[in-house]
């Protein structure tokens, strides 16, 4: 019994929850014929959301008014110019990765520079970075598409032992923010600061590095989904970013983590991340309008949220 | 006698160059766009900086300013168009982001004697001129090519733009029709593929599981590379998917085409009706009589045309046409 209680007291148990019921619905219309396929597209599609979610989630747990609003623009960005560097040749690939993770940890740097020394709060910070990434974005390749090197496109698209690859790839991703998360000094120093700002610099936690490594990871994060992306999606767009803004936000609210900061949780991303994709499906398998479909992915986050909090206060 | 030989040839010269030189020589045209986040939107400045430049340097006009807005919202582009009343433009092209929020400053560059061309995104303000497409009858087209190439019809997946946006609504209110015409055909499922490939690739692959077999996708533009992805990763056989134009779904079907004979057809608008405006509003200062509402063709590509036009297309851009002083009179006089 205590068991039990304690597996329904987790936050992100119902994100799950939730996934599988919405899963069963759509499959239930062909009769179950069509649940490889679903699972398939669910787990890959999943998988990118996953990526900017965690780094959003670490963003979050910083506290109060903590949030990356470049992500969209840095995914472009990155996509873009790797491609361009990497021209469609596999000997490229490996200087295609480096600059990925080069205009990731530059806008990870130049958010939190605007943030500290400019003294501006991140959402505007991160805002006004997103304008000039966005901007540079276009300048770089004006909106072409250029196709990703031929080994990437299908490393991208095929699957280990039945698991897509992007899918594998998250679930690395993924135990290793677990790790950083629960098990490592940096883990805690965030959750610290995120319950309390003050009280972390009186303890001794050193504030501005963490905040600073942790912006640089979210940063780092998207500019890898935007270069993964673009590799799966058959090269990089202008507009590829826009559905990941309010999506990574998304999964890390409906996966459980705390939106005021100091309590986050990795499985829960997961969760979120295959519902959000199976909402979508489902709704679109039962042919309902584009109207009512917002208003019941709504309705459903909302229920999903409101049966996570209530059953995470009473035990507390 | 040799100043007034002088003097003639002077007055010679000078006819000749008034001749050459149209009345709007002096005149001033602003572009108003408000959203440059896509490579068709990229073409489309492209296009507009290409041919005004050049009847610039030719002393058609005196200036073609492009300006566009970093949000994409009605309330930014307003302030630029009051703005532009301020600069003193004789004209004002715009590519609208709301059909009717604009108005109250379209009314404001109208009552200070400014032509009002506007395009692509159009606005319902009276006062202004319109180079609308045929959305409707773009989204019809599709069927009537599908009559053709499918006599025994078949199962339909319809890929729509974004949701709430009048085109979306238009061109698929023009496939809807088709397929009430024709009974054949069965619309068996309808995605929002927001006119990127990314997009419409997510949301196909999430719904092609729960579907039957499909004869053919229906798209939009900027959809059609998507779909045939998703279709290829669940392993189905692929259908006829009618593109829209951009160099990737192009080159897609080129390979197609050659390996195993795939048939299809693309339609879209050419960015470079931005050009179309362009001339309108020139020919509009030039005093010309233009009728309010035009229309503009929609660029179709065939399976005849289709080398043509690839190599034709930027790799990763959109198909185009530039047009021409002679295009938009002769548009504007097929309308009269």
């Amino acid at each position: 019994m205590n068991a039990l209680n304690r597996l329904l007291s987790r936050p992100w148990l119902w994100s799950f929850a939730a996934a599988l019921a919405v899963w069963i619905a759509t499959v239930a219309v062909t009769a179950g014929a069509s649940s490889g396929g679903l699972t398939d597209a669910a787990l890959t599609f999943a998988a990118f959301s996953v990526f900017v979610g965690i780094g959003q989630m670490f963003v979050i747990t910083l506290g109060p008014g903590n949030v990356d609003l470049s992500v969209p623009a840095n995914m472009t960005l990155a996509g873009t110019v790797a491609l361009k560097l990497m021209d469609t040749q596999d000997s490229m690939i490996l200087p295609g990765i480096l600059v990925t993770l080069l205009v990731g940890l530059c806008i990870g740097l130049a958010n939190y520079a605007l943030i500290k020394a400019l003294r501006i709060p991140p959402i505007i910070a991160t805002l006004s970075t997103s304008f000039i990434i966005q901007s540079a974005a276009i300048w770089t390749n004006r909106g072409l598409r250029i196709k990703p090197p031929p080994v990437l496109a299908d490393f991208a698209t095929s699957s280990t032992f039945f698991v897509p690859n992007m899918a594998l790839l998250a679930l690395l991703v993924s135990v290793l923010a677990w790790v950083l998360l629960n098990h490592t000094i940096f883990g805690r120093w965030i959750a610290a600061i995120g319950q309390s700002m003050p009280a972390a610099r009186m303890a001794g936690v050193p504030v501005d590095g963490t905040r600073l490594a942790t912006y640089v990871l979210c940063a780092i994060l998207a500019a890898v989904n935007g270069f993964l992306l673009s590799c799966f999606s058959g090269g990089a767009a202008l507009n590829m970013g826009n559905e990941y803004l309010l999506m990574s936000i998304a999964v890390v609210v409906i996966g459980g983590s705390a939106v005021a900061g100091g309590d986050s949780n990795v499985p829960g991303i997961w969760g979120a991340s295959l519902l959000m994709f199976l909402i979508v499906s489902m709704l679109n398998t039962y042919q309902f309008e584009a109207g009512y479909r917002l208003i019941m992915t709504g309705l459903i986050i909302i229920a999903v949220i409101l049966v996570a909090s209530g059953r995470q206060a009473r035990p507390r | 006698m040799t100043t007034r030989k002088l003097l003639l040839a002077t007055a010679a010269l000078a006819s000749v160059a008034c001749a050459a030189h149209a009345d709007t020589s002096g005149k001033k045209i602003a572009l108003s766009n408000n959203y440059a986040g896509n490579s068709w939107r990229q073409a489309m400045l492209q296009s507009w900086d290409k041919v005004t430049k050049q009847a610039v340097a030719d002393g058609v006009v005196a200036a073609a300013d492009a300006f566009t807005t970093a949000e994409n919202q009605a309330t930014e582009q307003a302030a630029q168009i009051q703005n532009m009343i301020l600069q003193g433009y004789d004209a004002i092209v715009v590519n609208a982001a709301s059909p009717t929020a604009l108005n109250g400053a379209i009314k404001e560059a109208c009552d200070a004697g400014i032509v009002v061309v506007s395009f692509d995104g159009i606005v319902d303000e009276p006062c202004a001129w319109r180079v609308a497409v045929d959305f409707k009858g773009m989204g019809k087209s599709e069927i009537e090519y599908l009559k053709g190439a499918l006599p025994d019809g078949g199962n339909l997946l319809e890929i729509r733009g974004l949701a709430g946006v009048f085109v979306d609504d238009a061109i698929s209110a023009g496939i809807n029709e088709g397929v009430a015409e024709n009974p054949q055909f069965k619309n068996v499922g309808a995605v929002h593929g927001d006119w990127a490939q990314d997009v419409a690739q997510k949301a196909v692959a999430g719904i092609l599981p729960s579907l039957p077999e499909i004869a053919a996708v229906v798209t939009q533009g900027g959809d059609g590379y998507g779909a045939a992805q998703a279709f290829a990763a669940a392993g189905r056989p692929t259908p006829i998917i009618i593109m829209g134009n951009r160099q990737d779904e192009l080159k897609w079907w080129k390979e197609q085409k050659d390996a195993n004979g795939y048939k299809t057809m693309s339609v879209s608008i050419a960015p470079g009706v931005s050009t179309l405006a362009f001339w309108v509003a020139q020919q509009i200062l030039d005093g010309k009589e233009v009728p309010k509402d035009l229309t503009v063709p929609f660029l179709r590509i065939d399976q005849d045309t289709l080398e043509a036009n690839l190599a034709n297309t930027p790799e990763g851009g959109v198909a185009n046409v530039e047009y021409s002083q002679e295009d938009a009179i002769k548009v504007i006089e097929g309308t009269k």
